[in-house]
């Protein structure tokens, strides 16, 4: 039925492949442009870091071979390129000899379902909420109370996330202090093991979401007042269309469609939030292994892991502009 | 329907009785959309942060941001420790476990992110105009470069690139790490601007200023840009915020600069000290309340901000 | 027996510098199947007491006082409703044609889907194909094929079908009253009278009352059974179409109906001066406009076909371009103008290629080049005052001595045109009506001194009481001051009265160009007939014909694709015209 026109598929791919090509290269130019011998200066400071080191002779030949240091310049760039998109990224220099792609496996779902939580829960209510501040039949006290809520939102999630953690971990005790699931509990498909994620899920997504709604909720907000004085909101009304029926069809799903294209633009900012709250509550995902990966001074893992994070914000854009043709009749038919 | 509105003081004589003061205040504030509350708030709580790094340096010892000023982990004024000792005025934020001054660290460190946060936002800015009116103004291939450019450049998260080059180099500085944040936070006034000025260049005020033999400077700085300030001081703001944020971020992971005392790095060691299980709350809770006022003003100037630039967000 | 009743109201808007009166107590009544016109200008309030039947006024207005009764139903009395039972009552017995068709649909949604949720809203759960039956009804009714039209989207219409399907949605629930606001004031004459009579149609059928809001007393004089005609939020004058327009009593009436030029009616102008200003020839003996087989293409597009025509400039002449949207004119102004480069051949002023110039040769086309342009209220920078856009212009043209001398012009100009000095420099543009911008616009272009001044519909977004002294002021730019004007215009009427050349265009291709009083007084193209007899004229004795004469007329256009003959009527001095 609906068909997403050529133009606009071979636009965003474009900028998908962009994006993806030009991150791995900013990742492979940094190093090089500091002038030194990456796998020595690699090597270098994991001993200033960490005193002896165990095997270096052969991490050091490893991280040879990764840079492909013995070749041309073009050849090394053109390598390494060609293992990253494999997603192959050497091995780890702190846990050598483990491949980087197996650590970063064993991290990925845990970011993706934090990921996934925070961000959509976030959206909704943020919509919701920025919808409801200018709807004119939103109760009094709703309208009085959002904007407050609002205060916290510009604060970034790891601020957030240490006041949480403090309040509700090491005061209240409501919550685990850290950890993705209980230390009682076997990893499996049962519904213990499912609860006690939920659990130890629910103060990491929740600093994410606390901070984040207000700017999707003053997003919507102008988007809202927006549509609010357009004409078709307008005949809606003098069509005696019923109050809710006229948010959610007329109001809501025009102003949506900025708020999407937003999202998309947006993922990378939010992705950045998460990696330092997984961080603060030591949750296993990619921003712990960064973090641990940089206290280390552990070179390939910091580079795939921010490939990786790079590469999945590219996609979920991707994903995005995939679903907004036909969210948006206008652009699927080449409006 | 908006027309009985905006007609409507040619249509007869306004009649001043019938409206209590305080609805005559609230539309002279929709009259006058710079002197909105937001705005001034915002602006007050910024200019706080400013306050407490100048006036801090006059009448507080900022030599105390360094190890061993004091006791360790003394508990603000009166406030007690775990270790049942009270807080004085000799540290009236307490200590952390080396014995930092927590106040001199705030004097210092928070002036130092506001720095970085305004100082990449400029600079941002600066791209951001350049390439958003080459791109609106010339159109053509330039156009399509800058634009998918900056769509590629906005989905990258700029923390994963500075964690990158920060783990390749190093301790850098205040300065460094702003031109770098910098280079990440141009894509949203280019297209910001971008858009605007292709809306504008089929304005009649500009069509008149091509007919009046303006030249292309003419027009870009006298005709368009005067027009833009509102936009671009609320994108300048985000931006500011932005760069905080990242910078903070950076700074909380451990990678920012190691000799200047930051905001993010205070909260960074009290967080490797295990703070919040030995309940320093002080610590990081004294930065991390200092840095939400600092994001709560910016918002709120963004907030007036943008109700100066779109008359229909003021509501009377 | 009268369906509407509205009682003294009176509707009050409250700003910050008070309380403004928007309609003050008016009183009047809709009888059963009759059609009410409301007229006035922009600002008279006839929009502001039609939606207060609605009880839909704009924030924050209100009803200060006064009753409104629409007698079909048991409490008639509309301001005593609950919101609920106010919801019931549009749509189903008062529905709303807005003026804005162009956004009035909700663009993500079907247009059959936004017939449904109407019927629904009102009558519950109604079965899908009772549904799908009533709503290709209601689009039948207004001359759209259900099949094509219900499952597209808004974007996928033209304007005048969208308009169609608004009044479709208008009249699915068969109300008692419709309040029609400018419904066509988007579109074309050929296209605003298939509309117009589409509505008529629809209404008579159902038997309803309706309210059409307009400005034009043409359109009115064609389309309605009484006037209602509000000055400044008071009703002046309210009785049958036929009072109203033959013998009218209140003098703002009699403004409102002279102010419509009509072909072949009285000239608004003064007459010409005795000894008309000279334009001078240009100094090398070359024209002073050229067109040498200049087309435009955007894309695939073809926006202008090839022409050629030469105004020698020696006599200043006003030359007519005369389409609808999408004829190309206004791609002719702007290559005329510069702004674009022609696809191919040349535009040349006074034997230079315009888009072939060093700088000084472009100041100084720009310095003889002016134009006035359609919108006036986005001809002004809001950043400045009023002045910059005159006196910027003549400083750079180096026209200035010292700035008493660019004050004195400033003054002398907008004292030509009619304006107080005093009242409207230094100020900014928002303190200024429309007209009054348009006419510094003018002002400016006077104090340059142009050689030629290309104005691309510079009346159309004005009040009508003030068309008619703009166009004065333009007229005597040619008069008294000897500069030649391409006026550009979709207004047939005006190019007759003002212009001693007329072109016709379609398509991008002159169908027929001659005199005014040939081309536009007795027209011989099929395509420039039916231009002339789709406008509505304030005579009640002229037929507009019915909507099937409409449709006919628009399958007749359609027909006019491919490359139509141009019929030229005759030639004037000074100016030559080819197609090709």
């Amino acid at each position: 039925m609906a068909r997403i026109p050529a133009s606009y598929l071979t636009n965003r791919m474009i900028t998908l492949v962009l994006t993806v090509l030009i991150a791995a290269t900013l990742i492979w130019i940094i190093p090089r442009l500091s002038g030194l011998d990456p796998a020595s200066a690699a090597l270098g400071r994991m001993a200033a870091g960490g005193g002896s080191v165990a095997n270096a002779d052969q991490i050091l030949a490893q991280l040879r071979e990764t840079f492909g240091l013995d070749q041309p310049l073009l050849v090394q760039y053109l390598l390494y390129i060609k293992n990253t998109l494999t997603l192959d990224f050497g091995l780890s220099t702190a846990s050598f000899p483990t491949p980087v792609s197996a650590m970063i496996a064993n991290a990925l779902p845990w970011t993706i379902g934090l990921m996934l939580i925070s961000l959509v829960v976030t959206f909704i209510i943020g919509n919701l909420l920025g919808a409801l501040m200018v709807w004119e039949h939103t109760p009094r006290l709703w309208k009085a109370a959002i904007p407050v809520a609002m205060v916290f939102t510009s604060v970034p999630p790891i601020l957030s996330g240490l006041l949480l953690m403090y309040v509700f971990s090491t005061q209240l005790r409501w919550f685990p202090l850290s950890g993705p699931y209980g230390l009682n509990v076997e990893p499996g498909w049962t519904i213990d093991f499912a609860g006690s994620v939920l659990y130890h899920g629910f103060l990491p997504a929740l600093s994410i979401v606390v901070v984040t709604f207000g700017f999707w909720a003053l997003g919507m907000r102008g988007l809202m007042i927006t549509v609010q004085g357009e004409d078709y909101t307008t005949l809606a009304k003098a069509k005696g269309l019923r109050p809710r029926y006229i948010l959610y069809r007329y109001m809501i799903r025009n102003a949506i469609l900025p708020q999407i294209t937003a999202f998309a633009l947006k993922i990378g900012m939010l992705v950045a939030g998460q990696v330092l709250v997984e961080r603060i509550f030591a949750y296993p995902g990619m921003g712990k292994l960064l973090y641990d990966a940089i206290l280390t001074q552990d070179y390939p893992v910091i580079q795939g892991v921010s490939f990786v994070i790079i590469l999945m914000t590219a996609l979920a854009v991707f994903l995005v502009d995939l679903i907004y043709p036909f969210i948006d009749p206008r652009i699927r038919h080449g409006g | 329907m908006t027309e009985p509105n905006a007609a409507a003081p040619e249509t007869a004589a306004p009649d001043a009785t019938g409206l209590s003061k305080r609805q005559v205040r609230r539309m002279k504030r929709f009259d006058n959309p710079w002197r909105n509350p937001k705005l001034i708030w915002g602006v007050g709580l910024l200019l706080g942060i400013i306050a407490l790094g100048l006036l801090g340096r006059i009448f507080w010892d900022t030599d105390m941001v360094f190890t061993g000023s004091g006791l360790p982990r003394q508990a603000p004024v009166g406030i007690e420790n775990m270790r049942g000792q009270v807080g004085s005025w000799a540290h009236p934020l307490g200590t952390d476990v080396t014995g930092k001054d927590i106040l001199a660290l705030l004097i210092v460190g928070a002036p130092n992110s506001l720095y970085v946060g305004v100082l990449a936002s400029l600079i941002g800015m600066s791209i951001g105009i350049f390439l958003g009116f080459s791109a609106g103004f010339i159109g053509g291939r330039i156009d399509d470069v800058i634009r998918v450019g900056s769509d590629v450049m906005i989905t990258i998260p700029p923390l994963l690139i500075l964690v990158v080059f920060q783990a390749a180099y190093g301790d850098i500085s205040l300065t460094i790490m702003a031109i770098l944040i910098a280079c990440f936070v141009w894509q949203s006034p280019t297209r910001l601007i971008r858009a605007q000025v292709l809306s504008m260049r089929e304005s009649g005020y500009v069509q008149m200023a091509r007919l009046s033999g303006a030249s292309t400077g003419h027009i870009m700085f006298r005709e368009m840009l005067p027009n833009l300030v509102p936009y671009l001081f609320g994108s300048f703001i985000a931006n500011v915020t932005t760069s905080i944020v990242t910078a903070v971020g950076l700074e909380v992971l451990g990678l920012g600069p190691q000799r200047v005392p930051t905001l993010g790095r205070v909260i960074y060691d009290a967080i490797n000290s295990g703070a919040l299980i030995q309940n320093l709350w002080w610590w990081w809770g004294v930065p991390t309340l200092l840095l939400a006022v600092m994001f709560i003003g910016l918002l709120l100037i963004n907030l007036g901000l943008d109700e100066v630039s779109n008359p229909r967000l003021r509501r009377l | 027996m009268t369906i509407l009743d509205l009682k003294n109201v009176s509707i009050d808007f409250p700003t910050s510098a008070g309380v403004v009166h928007a309609v003050t107590n008016v009183s009047l009544s809709v009888g059963k199947g009759r059609r009410v016109g409301f007229i006035g200008e922009s600002g008279s309030g006839k929009t502001t007491t039609a939606l207060s039947a609605m009880r839909m006024l704009a924030s924050p207005g209100f009803v200060a006082g006064g009753e409104i009764h629409l007698n079909s139903l048991p409490q008639s009395n509309l301001l005593k409703l609950g919101a609920e039972e106010m919801r019931r009552v549009r749509l189903s017995k008062i529905s709303y044609i807005p003026q804005g068709a162009m956004n009035s649909l909700n663009p993500v949604m079907r247009v059959e889907n936004q017939i449904w949720d109407g019927i629904v809203a009102h009558e519950g759960g109604v079965p899908q194909d009772e549904l799908r039956r009533r709503s290709d009804a209601a689009l039948a009714s207004v001359g759209l094929d259900p099949k094509v039209v219900a499952p597209l989207y808004p974007h996928e219409l033209s304007g005048g079908m969208k308009q169609r399907v608004c009044i479709a949605i208008g009249v699915c629930l068969n109300p008692d009253l419709i309040i029609a606001d400018e419904p066509t004031s988007a579109l074309d004459v050929i296209t605003q009278r298939h509309v117009m009579q589409t509505l008529r149609d629809v209404q008579a059928k159902i038997g309803a009352g309706l309210i059409l809001i307009g400005h034009d007393m043409g359109l009115m004089a064609q389309s309605v059974d009484e006037i209602a005609v509000l000055k400044k939020g008071e009703l002046v004058e309210f009785g049958p179409v036929r009072q109203i327009i033959e013998t009218p009593e209140h003098p703002y009436t009699k403004e409102l109906i002279s102010s419509v030029p009509q072909v072949g009616g009285a000239s608004f102008l003064d007459p010409a001066p005795a000894a008309p200003a000279r334009g001078d020839a240009a100094d090398n003996g070359q024209p002073l406009l050229e067109l040498r087989a200049v087309s435009k293409r955007y894309g695939s597009v073809t926006a202008l076909h090839p022409m050629s025509f030469t105004l020698d400039g020696e006599v200043p002449k006003i030359i007519s371009i005369v389409g609808q949207s999408g004829s190309g004119k206004s791609t002719m102004g702007s290559l005329m103008l510069g702004f674009n480069d022609p696809s191919s051949g040349a535009v040349l002023f006074k034997g230079r290629d315009i888009n072939r110039q060093s700088a000084d040769e472009a100041l100084s086309f720009r310095k003889e080049v002016q134009a006035v342009f359609q919108d006036p209220y986005a001809c002004f920078n809001p950043f400045y005052r009023v002045n910059h856009a005159l006196k910027f212009p003549f400083e750079r043209f180096g026209l200035s001595r010292n700035a008493a001398h660019t004050r004195e012009a400033m003054e002398e100009a907008c004292r030509a045109v009619g304006l107080a000095p005093e009242t409207v420099l230094g100020r900014y543009p928002h303190q200024l009506s429309g007209g009054q911008r348009q006419r510094l616009i003018v002002a400016r272009a006077l104090m340059l001194s142009p050689k030629l001044l290309i104005a691309d519909e510079p009346v159309s977004m004005v009040d009508a009481s003030l068309r008619a002294t703009i166009l004065k002021n333009i007229h005597d730019l040619k008069d008294r001051h000897g500069i030649s004007i391409i006026y550009i215009t979709h207004d047939l009427a005006t190019a007759y009265h003002v212009s001693d050349y007329v072109m016709v265009l379609h398509k991008g291709h002159v169908v027929e160009a001659g005199p005014p009083r040939e081309v536009i007084g007795d027209p011989r193209h099929a395509y420039t007939q039916l231009l002339i007899s789709s406008i509505p004229w304030p005579d009640l004795d002229r037929d507009w014909g019915s909507s099937d004469d409409a449709r006919a007329a628009l399958d007749r256009l359609e027909q006019l694709e491919g490359r139509p003959e141009t019929i030229l009527r005759g030639d004037i001095p000074g100016f030559t015209l080819s197609q090709g």
